[in-house]
């Protein structure tokens, strides 16, 4: 396998997950763009080495670098776009609505651990 | 047939379900037919060889399959669990009265209980016997909660599910391990087994059997059950569910008995149930508490001769299920009817019933006895069986198991006497409502049944043999004898019964303060703080924010890549193919650590770019035109959409804590590493060179194109990508419905 692109690989998911974890709706973003290709780099170089575009008759079959990964990249590519493009559609409504682009912490959750950490009456959690 | 009876329960069940609230009181009438036909089916079964089964596979892979398999023993559980059911829902027809509110929902759950349990002494693979053993602890939960507007009522309901449930959760764990070792899942099928994993299982199969069956230290959920209506106490906690860990204790008996940790656990389990549910039946003044009590003590009787497993023992635990099932049942629906026509069952407030209750004092006179162990009757037979199976033992079980059966029988008797006096005994005359027929029949039937078996113990011993053949793994069994002559335990029964009589009419008329409910304090206690802890962790982990759970489920994630460590081979490692590749990884994670740093989102924007093209390169480089242009392409329109969404926003990124961007950095390296050790590792182990001579030869000639790529993507693969396009699609609808949404929004703003 290819070291300096595994190396790349690493340091993409390292940076990727670092932003993704902001609460900056924008880094995770581009987070999450970063893992995509440090996926899609990872399946052609797992794939095996560099060589001619796989195209017959352009090469010869034995220097041709492998088409399957290739294939499935290509997939990868796509669908990683389209989740892109609908998080940015998110992240522009939530900039509409609330004039920022920050994740706030869910309310919902937020309200269910205020709920539970006061003890109820144990009959409570039982439906008549 | 069994799955004629299963079906025709079932049937019953749902237009019970749908028509109970009309037919009201008489659904408890439609609901003992198909018990009956049980029990007569049962009954015609008795004796018959051989078994019958029937068997449907569910996963045949996984030996998943609802396997029945009705034996000897399986046929007197049958007239048990069916004929006592009969009795009982005529005697619910009674017990409700004309104008009792949801009979029909009792009627239906009842009738559940009732095919559930069938399920249960029917079943043969294990896995058919644990969700019947599920159904059982539902059905009872449903049931003791029936009057569920009383707090006290929920409570206790809430007990006994949160008990036997968690002993359902034992006995999988125990099952899992038992068919493991044992290579079948089926019961008939297990022949003994040992080792480790065996003893583990043995031990929460013989644990989990208690938690059933009410044994010391799980029985307060049984007392508490008394909150229940009484056909449900006599039914389910006396007669049939908590003989469902008996049962199992029996069945499992023949390939578990020789793990002397199941025997130990048993007799623990046993003996201390004996003890200490009999102390709390003398010391109870509800009559309905002192039945329980006496339950947990006969319960635990029943365990200790299932465990000791010589066939004289199994003999008299068969002997003594069937009288239990008898005298238990009629004491119970004897105590119902007083509690109905006098208002009360305590006894301080009773006395006098010998007088104004006659057929009741009878039949509880007759059933009486024979928990007492007194002959005429059927369980003098049992107890007489009992005794001579622990005088037939030697070394310190013989002690231990004699000490368990003599003393826990003086107990017996002391705790029948003073309730018989307390109850029927002189004293003021309680006043009573007018009788009801159904009230009183049944419980007379079963009390006489106790004085037939004794006639008729020929036939009866030719039935019970067989069983307790089969549950003492083919073992030749003795025959019951209806007088055992002179001999040494006949005379321990004597000395039994003038002891007992003693204590218990000494004890009768005493008064006294009921014992405080120590034990069912703490079930419950420890069950609140189980909930408690579950709220404490929920407000802990749940606390919504979206980085802390990403961080979390990151470290988790990384912790998998760990074990591959090993697996990387040097030697399949090489710097590069051309030097090129070095500066573009370079490169790439250049860009990717400067987007760190950039401080405003259209940098962030232009520097995200420039990482994917430099990936586009990576491709190039690679021998991948078409996925170099597809990423050029893709990484435009990301840039123009990251502008168009964040463009606007000029304000730098937001800083976050100093020590949380250490978790943050620490996490996210060592996701990177991560995944270096995982790739790193997986190519050590190459499975072999692509066909890549076949792939082009094909692609020219069945798939009409030069380009390889293209064909696997639209011939090969042709219905991934068109799964493809309609995820695009869908995606492209969901952005132009927020952005319409957002349009509309602003319009409303504006």
């Amino acid at each position: 396998m290819n070291t300096a692109l595994l190396l790349a690989i690493g340091g993409l998911t390292a940076v990727g997950l670092y932003l993704l974890t902001s609460r900056s709706l924008s880094r995770i973003v581009i987070g999450y763009s970063l893992l995509g290709h440090a996926t899609v780099v990872a399946l052609i170089t797992a794939g095996g080495p560099a060589g001619w575009p796989p195209i017959a008759g352009g090469a010869a079959p034995e220097d041709m670098s492998n088409p399957l990964p290739q294939a499935l990249t290509l997939t990868a590519i796509v669908i990683s776009f389209g989740l892109t493009l609908f998080l940015l559609a998110l992240a522009r409504r939530q900039r509409t609505l609330s004039g920022d682009d920050l994740v706030e912490d869910d309310l919902e959750d937020r309200r269910i651990a205020a709920v539970e950490s006061t003890p109820t009456e144990p009959e409570d959690s039982i439906a008549p | 047939m069994i799955f004629g009876l299963l079906v025709l329960h079932v049937a019953v069940c749902v237009v019970l379900a749908c028509a109970g609230r009309r037919l009201g009181r008489s659904s408890l009438l439609v609901a003992a037919v198909p018990p009956a036909c049980s029990a007569l089916w049962g009954a015609s079964r008795l004796g018959a060889d051989p078994p019958a089964t029937a068997h449907v596979t569910w996963v045949s892979g996984l030996d998943l399959a609802m396997t029945f398999r009705v034996d000897a023993f399986a046929g007197i559980m049958t007239l048990i669990v069916s004929g006592i059911g009969v009795l009982v829902f005529v005697y619910a027809f009674g017990y409700f009265g004309p104008g009792a509110a949801h009979t029909g929902r009792f009627a239906t759950t009842l009738l559940a209980f009732s095919t559930s349990m069938l399920g249960l002494v029917w079943a043969d693979s294990v896995w058919t016997l644990f969700v019947f053993w599920e159904l059982t602890s539902v059905t009872s939960f449903l049931l003791v909660g029936h009057k569920s507007t009383d707090a006290e009522v929920l409570v206790a309901a809430r007990r006994a599910l949160i008990v036997t449930a968690a002993g359902g959760l034992v006995l999988l764990a125990g099952l899992l391990l038992v068919t493991g070792a044992a290579g079948t899942t089926l019961i008939s099928e297990l022949a003994p087994v040992d080792g480790t994993a065996a003893t583990v299982g043995a031990v929460l199969v013989m644990i989990a059997a208690a938690t059933k069956s009410a044994q010391v230290p799980f029985h307060p959920w049984l007392p508490g059950a008394m909150v229940a209506p009484t056909p449900v106490s006599a039914y389910l906690h006396a007669a049939t569910m908590v003989k469902a860990g008996v049962v199992l204790v029996a069945v499992a008996g023949p390939a578990l008995g020789s793990i002397s940790a199941w025997k130990g656990c048993g007799l623990a389990f046993g003996i201390a149930s004996i003890v200490w549910g009999a102390l709390g039946a003398l010391r109870h003044r509800d009559t309905k508490l002192i039945l329980a009590w006496g339950t947990v003590s006969q319960l635990g009787m029943l365990i200790t001769l299932f465990s000791v497993g010589t066939p004289t023992a199994v003999l008299a635990a068969v002997s003594l299920l069937v009288a239990h099932a008898l005298f238990k049942g009629a004491l119970f629906l004897i105590v119902g009817e007083i509690d109905v026509r006098a208002g009360t069952r305590h006894i301080d407030e009773l006395g006098g019933l010998a007088r104004s209750m006659p057929v009741a004092f009878a039949a509880a006179v007759l059933a009486g006895l024979s928990m007492a162990g007194a002959p005429p009757l059927f369980g003098f037979v049992a107890k007489e069986t009992a005794i001579q199976a622990a005088l037939g033992l030697d070394g310190p079980e013989a002690w231990i198991v004699g000490f368990g059966v003599i003393g826990g029988s003086v107990l017996t008797v002391a705790y029948t006497f003073r309730f018989l006096i307390a109850v029927f005994g002189p004293g003021p005359e309680t006043p009573l409502s007018p009788r009801r027929h159904a009230l009183s029949v049944p419980p007379a039937v079963l009390a006489v049944a106790g004085i037939a078996a004794f006639a008729v113990l020929g036939p009866l011993d030719a039935v019970l043999e067989p069983a307790a053949v089969r549950l003492s793994g083919g073992a030749p069994v003795d025959h019951l004898h209806r007088w055992p002559g002179l001999e040494p335990a006949l005379a321990i029964s004597a000395v039994v019964l003038v002891i007992g009589a003693i204590v218990g009419l000494a004890m009768g008329r005493r008064p006294g303060q009921a014992p405080a409910d120590y034990a069912g304090r703490w079930t419950d206690a420890s069950i609140d703080g189980t909930v408690a802890f579950g709220r404490a962790t929920v407000a802990r982990v749940q606390h919504g924010s979206l980085p802390v759970y990403l961080v979390t489920m990151a470290a988790v994630a990384t912790l998998a890549a760990t074990p591959f460590l090993a697996d990387i081979n040097l030697d399949h490692l090489v710097a590069w193919h051309t030097p090129l590749q070095g500066v573009l990884a370079a490169t790439v994670v250049g860009a990717a650590v400067a987007l760190c740093f950039v401080g405003t989102r259209l940098g962030a924007g232009l520097a995200l770019g420039a990482a994917g093209i430099t990936v586009a390169a990576v491709f190039v480089i690679h021998g991948a035109p078409d996925l170099a242009l597809t990423q050029l392409l893709v990484e435009a329109a990301i840039v123009v959409g990251f502008v168009l969404a964040f463009g606007h926003l000029s304000r730098s990124f937001p800083m976050t804590g100093l020590r949380w961007r250490a978790v943050r950095i620490t996490v996210a390296g060592l996701g990177g590493v991560a995944v270096v050790i995982g790739l790193g590792a997986a190519s050590g182990n190459p499975v072999g060179a692509p066909p890549l001579a076949e792939l082009a030869a094909a692609s020219v000639d069945e798939g009409g194109g030069s380009n390889i790529v293209n064909i696997i993507l639209t011939d090969i693969r042709g219905l991934d990508t068109l799964g493809e396009v309609l995820v695009l699609a869908t995606v492209a609808l969901g952005v132009q419905a927020l952005a319409r949404g957002l349009a509309s929004t602003e319009s409303s703003a504006s």
